[in-house]
């Protein structure tokens, strides 16, 4: 899983917040998926549990971040045979996801760290 | 709940979506865009409406909180990203260049299997005279050897693709060493090197890694990087036919396992009527006809 930005008080930070977390939608979505096949509905209310409900990531900002991650080889997708409803589209994480991801989170440890620094952070627990 | 239930909500959904769509041209691809959001919307309707909203205003709110999906939509599939870029350059640009760690384990390993595989066949042809235990051992060192070729290559990052994951890579050494182990000891009595015993352990090792090559073909995903299938996408090198049909990937499968299951099969009862001596050359056809099964199915010529 993903950092739980903290989410402050003050509503200005907000949208800070909210910036610096869709801009890592693509590898929160592979974190998802990398516990398990899963489709649209279902990786968006994970998410949305993990933020607590606050600046979610829209879900817009999801169908764009499926179809890139799609179009790279990191997810693969497949149509499930739900009989009612709409039938979903599950994705599941390939092995280059795998990888990437691996990457993704060792850079984000790394940048977190720097940062950390850079903003003198005294209190660093995640 | 029943489908009388669902069809009102549905059919505001359903519409409101065709507003969200309005506009949009339908190519297939925005066709499954809007049938994947869907059901989704479904999903987060009936979570709505059991956290008490009418069905007009949760049909309603869940489009809101969709957002634009004619962003989605304006950068079709590729955005052709270094498309004038050819595959030489391509490779240059993403080359990754191999660890030395892996290349000296590469070069101790095949040094390890050349070894072990010329000491047993020595053995089993009684140039050396080796115990039956040591030509045991002496063969697991070379398919050990084998096996770690192929696992740790798999486990490498290289130019066009990305490592596969450790424990998958795993199943490769596994399948690998059990293949060799198993085909060469049924070699070795087939050479009358070992006794007619030890086909008890040749014949389910060697099943036992087809059955885990396929299972580990069959989930194998994407290793691709996204510049190579990017340069896919624009411009075709020498296809990989087993990656763009997966049909064609899956027959080939299980003509694998038949021939291999059929081989096997006349193998034991070639070596309980004709004998040992003769028995193998049905793994040698079975090979042959592997090969050329392989060749016809993976390099067809394209019409």
């Amino acid at each position: 899983m993903p950092e739980k930005s903290d989410s402050d008080t003050f509503p200005a930070s907000d949208a800070f917040a909210a910036d610096l977390l869709r801009g890592h939608t693509d590898t929160i979505v592979m974190a998802v998926l990398s516990q398990g096949e899963s489709y649209g509905f279902e990786i968006f209310k994970t998410i949305r549990m993990a933020t607590g409900g606050d600046h979610e990531i829209k879900e817009a900002t999801l169908y764009a971040a499926y179809r890139r991650l799609e179009r790279d080889g990191l997810v693969e997708s497949y149509w499930g045979d739900e009989t009612q409803g709409g039938r979903r589209k599950y994705y599941r994480i390939t092995d280059a996801g795998r990888a990437v991801f691996r990457g993704n989170v060792a850079a984000w440890i790394t940048t977190r760290r720097i940062i950390d620094a850079l903003l003198d952070v005294k209190d660093t627990t995640p | 709940m029943t489908d009388d239930s669902h069809r009102p909500v549905g059919g505001d959904l359903h519409r409101l979506l065709d507003a969200a769509f309005a506009g949009v041209e339908m190519t297939p691809d925005a066709q499954d865009l809007k049938e994947e959001i869907r059901a989704n919307l479904l999903a987060r309707v009936a979570e709505l409406e059991a956290a008490g909203r009418s069905p007009a205003d949760a049909a309603r709110h869940a489009i809101d909180e969709l957002g634009d999906v004619h962003a989605l939509l304006d950068t079709p599939g590729a955005p052709a990203t270094g498309s004038p870029m050819g595959w030489e350059e391509a490779g240059r640009r993403h080359r990754v260049r191999p660890k030395p760690r892996f290349v000296v384990g590469i070069v101790v390993a095949a040094f390890t299997a050349t070894a072990g595989l010329v000491l047993t066949v020595l053995g089993a042809t009684g140039v050396l005279p080796l115990p039956i235990g040591i030509m045991i051992a002496v063969l697991g060192i070379g398919a050990t050897g084998v096996a770690w070729i192929v696992g740790d290559s798999l486990a490498q990052e290289t130019t066009t693709n990305h490592p596969m994951p450790a424990s998958r890579a795993g199943g490769y050494f596994l399948a690998s060493l059990l293949a060799v182990y198993g085909l060469g000891i049924g070699g070795l009595v087939a050479l009358g090197a070992l006794p007619m015993w030890a086909v008890a352990f040749a014949v389910p090792a060697t099943v036992a890694a087809i059955i885990l090559f396929a299972f580990l073909g069959a989930t194998q995903t994407n290793r691709n990087k996204a510049w190579v299938r990017a340069l896919q996408r624009t411009q075709p090198p020498m296809t990989n036919r087993f990656e763009q049909e997966p049909e064609t990937a899956a027959r080939f499968g299980i003509y694998t396992v038949v021939v291999w299951t059929v081989s096997s099969a006349v193998f034991l009862v070639l070596s309980f009527t004709v004998g040992w001596t003769w028995s193998w050359v049905t793994f040698l056809g079975g090979f042959a006809v592997w090969m050329v099964l392989l060749a016809r199915m993976q390099f067809r010529p394209s019409r």
